[in-house]
């Protein structure tokens, strides 16, 4: 029997293990932005179970739009992305050094 | 046979997720990620969201992770520099990820959320349409998200190419409009040449002039 | 299925703006680059129109349409109002800076008015999902001005770097957001604040505390202000002009509508939080403000302190409190657009005045933009009469009025330990000898903006009273 627990706690090791990746991969900007893809995961499996479990579909309705904005969203930090390596010739964040704090 | 199936994708999920964070070269990282969406759209349909298990690999699939691939192909990344530091971070983050999963898992675990609060809800009939009734909401209650959400999309396009778009001087254009309006003339040119004896001395430059 | 179409007049301005950046974009793709000042001179229309929308817009009670979506009342009249003026500041500022470095296009300005968009709509958000798509708009649109500048490391650096933390601040507001949605079993504002209740506590404050998170990174409060000194320091001051003002407004207002409007049920647990945050800020931002050399980088930690003392209003709790903090925030605004207009007036092609040394001897080059110069440092260091100083004493009566005295006292050691940095940018600017003996080559629309600017902020010193009832009426 499956009950919203589960679903929780599938949501909460998601965001645990994106939260690590950003910790692990500090240095390569492309695996951090995938981090970034499995934590809005977690979050929507979030969204999903609870909307499910309540039977109000907004909680869907929230789901469809943050996908929305993920996508625009990685297509910007892509872009981003190949600016920044058109100049720096490297996508180490730890190298982005050139402003210290 | 529910349960089984949310075991088997969950299982598949977090051990994908686990790859995308600690295998080194972005373009596995990206498959595992496919994998990860894959086996998540899979647990959605236990959810009966079935609009957005399907919206989830068309376009997080199809079109998000093919861009990060064709990125990822197109950097000339160096891999070995990227693997330097990972063993020093790795304690850290198994800490962070533990202590946050430890914190959640005391605030969702419990009781609250158990059946007696949330009833497994009946399955809805056959003829349920998850798509209309996502549509109904998306077209008249939040239909002011869905504008903005246009507009998002919008910034992204806008931003995207304004970025990445570049004019190289030296690039060669196919500029149709004169393509279009060329008459005869500026292509072929009728030049009268003498007729001559047959010399091996023409000058041939003579002639195009 | 019973559907009444929404009444669109509220979101009036907002249609407006949106209809304007389209045509804008489409006349812009049309022009050639000499001509482009179209486009600049259509977009500060276009916000002078959205203002005046704005404010024949005006309602003393608070309008609900889109299902909820869509709230309209005296503060976000006010606060639309004041951000559609500060962009228009921004625009002329930064027009000519763009010019000399060949950064003069047209989609500077489109996406600055599409981040203007965003901020309006986060002002007026009723629930969930109109906060996250507005403060997603205002974002991504940053994140490109800040990238616009192509060929420069620092600004791709600094755009790459407030991407990822953003968008990472991002994921964790929504992963709050999930969890009030899962116990309150709504999206919208109004409902959430009437279901805290019933509601369990735990799971309630757990969700809190990310939210929280979430509004802390854009406010840039500590310990979530990593990447502001960094941003503001290599964005082009043009891009940092706008960062570092409407937004924050903006900020203060997705505050107020997830705490007081969603979570007023839960007062007692975020003041906890917001005081730390506040104490937080508002000492480490003057401490460490005074190592720096770089002004740009200066103002970003200054930035941190003046965010300190919004949050001290918001702490507070009371309807006068959300004034005074409103009315700090539209102050700094103000301060801090005609802080970096100084730096853009002291720059040319090819020369940035970013350093403090470049401001020495400003009053030998320049009588009035030193004395211009001496006001707003006065003003943000919170010297009377000057307009910064109402801003911090309604902030610090509030404060006290609600029984937090020892916040206040704290508050008030930051600004002493603030004013020495303040102090050191005006004796260069009066006392030392000048490095840089050209003359300020900047055109007349920036020095008369400037100096209006800066007469704004004497004047409105002078008589506070109107800005200061207007705001505190916002809320009664």
């Amino acid at each position: 029997m499956l009950t919203l627990t589960h679903f929780l706690v599938l949501g909460a090791i998601l965001f645990s293990i994106s939260l690590a990746g950003v910790f692990i991969n500090r240095k390569n900007v492309i695996i951090l932005l995938m981090c970034v893809e499995l934590m809005l995961l977690a979050v929507n499996t979030n969204f999903i179970a609870f909307s499910h479990f309540l039977g109000d579909t907004a909680g869907q309705v929230f789901v469809f739009f943050i996908l929305t904005v993920a996508a625009a969203e990685a297509a910007i930090g892509l872009a981003i992305l190949v600016v920044l390596f058109r100049n720096k010739r490297t996508i180490n964040v730890e190298e982005l050094d050139t402003l210290k704090g | 046979m529910e349960t089984i199936v949310f075991y088997v994708f969950s299982a598949f999920m977090i051990l994908s997720a686990l790859m995308v964070i600690t295998v080194h070269n972005p373009v596995r990282a990206a498959f595992f990620l496919v994998l990860t969406f894959f086996s998540s759209a899979a647990v959605w349909l236990l959810l009966e969201a079935e609009f957005l298990a399907i919206i989830l690999i068309i376009v997080y699939v199809g079109a998000v992770m093919v861009l990060f691939l064709f990125v990822v192909m197109m950097l000339d990344v160096n891999l070995a520099e990227l693997k330097k530091g990972f063993v020093k971070n790795l304690p850290l983050a198994v800490i962070v990820a533990l202590a946050m999963f430890a914190m959640i898992f005391m605030v969702v675990g419990g009781e609250q959320f158990g059946v007696q609060n949330f009833a497994v809800p009946e399955r809805h009939a056959a003829d349920y349409s998850n798509v209309s009734a996502l549509g109904q909401l998306l077209y008249t209650e939040y239909v002011y998200s869905f504008e903005i959400a246009a507009v998002i999309l919008l910034v992204g396009i806008v931003a995207a190419i304004s970025l990445t778009l570049r004019r190289r001087p030296n690039t060669r254009h196919q500029k149709v409009e004169d393509q279009v309006a060329v008459k005869g003339a500026d292509r072929l040119r009728v030049v009268k040449v003498e007729s001559q004896p047959r010399k091996h001395t023409i000058d041939n430059a003579e002639v195009k002039k | 299925m019973n559907f009444v179409t929404p009444d669109f007049m509220p979101a009036m301005p907002e249609i407006f703006l949106l209809s304007m950046v389209c045509v804008i974009m489409i006349i812009d793709l049309f022009l050639k680059d000499e001509s482009r000042g179209a486009t600049y001179v259509l977009s500060l229309i276009a916000l002078i129109a959205t203002a005046f929308l704005s404010f024949s817009n005006f309602s003393t009670e608070s309008i609900t349409t889109f299902n909820g979506s869509f709230i309209l009342d005296p503060m976000a009249t006010i606060l639309k109002i004041a951000i559609c003026i500060i962009v228009v500041g921004v625009f002329i500022y930064a027009k000519d800076y763009l010019k000399d470095r060949n950064m003069y296009k047209g989609e500077y300005f489109t996406l600055g008015l599409f981040g203007v968009l965003g901020m309006m709509v986060m002002v007026s958000a009723g629930n969930f999902l109109t906060v996250y798509l507005g403060l997603e708009l205002l974002s991504l649109s940053m994140y490109a001005m800040i990238a616009m500048q192509r060929d420069s490391i620092v600004a791709s650096e600094a755009a790459m770097k407030y991407f990822i933390l953003g968008a990472i601040a991002s994921g964790i507001l929504l992963y709050g957001m999930s969890m009030v949605y899962g116990v309150t079993g709504s999206l919208d504002l109004a409902t959430i604040n009437k279901a805290v209740s019933g509601a369990d506590r735990v799971v309630m404050s757990f969700g809190l505390v990310f939210i929280i998170l979430g509004v802390a990174f854009k406010l840039g409060a500590v310990p979530f202000h990593m990447w502001m000194p960094d941003v503001y320091h290599g964005s082009p001051t043009s891009v940092t002009l706008y960062i570092a003002s409407a937004p924050k407004i903006a900020a203060f207002a997705m505050m107020y509508r997830l705490l007081v409007d969603g979570l007023a049920g839960m007062q007692a647990d975020w003041q906890m939080i917001l005081i730390i945050l506040s104490v937080l800020s508002m000492v480490f931002g003057n401490i460490v403000a005074i190592a720096q050399t770089n002004i740009k980088r200066m103002l970003a930690y200054s930035t941190i302190s003046h965010v300190g003392f919004i949050i001290m209003g918001v702490v507070a709790g009371t309807q006068a409190g959300y004034g005074a903090a409103m009315f700090y925030a539209i102050v700094y605004a103000i301060m801090s657009v005609a802080g970096f207009g100084m730096i853009i007036l002291l720059s040319r092609a090819g020369f940035e005045a970013e350093n403090i040394e470049d401001f020495r001897g400003l009053n030998q080059r320049s009588p009035w933009f030193a004395f211009v110069m001496m006001a707003i440092m006065f003003s943000m260091a919170g010297v009377p009469p000057f307009l910064g100083f109402w801003a911090k004493i309604a902030v610090l009566q509030e404060a006290i009025n609600s029984g937090f005295l020892w916040l206040a006292i704290v508050g008030v050691m930051a600004s002493v330990i603030g004013a020495f940095y303040y102090l050191r940018v005006i004796k260069a600017v009066y006392f030392d000898k000048p490095t840089d003996e050209t003359p300020i080559q900047a055109s007349m629309d920036i020095r008369l903006t400037l100096s209006l600017n800066g007469m704004a902020i004497l004047a409105f010193g002078l008589y506070p009273t109107a800005l200061i009832t207007l705001c505190i009426s916002a809320f009664a």
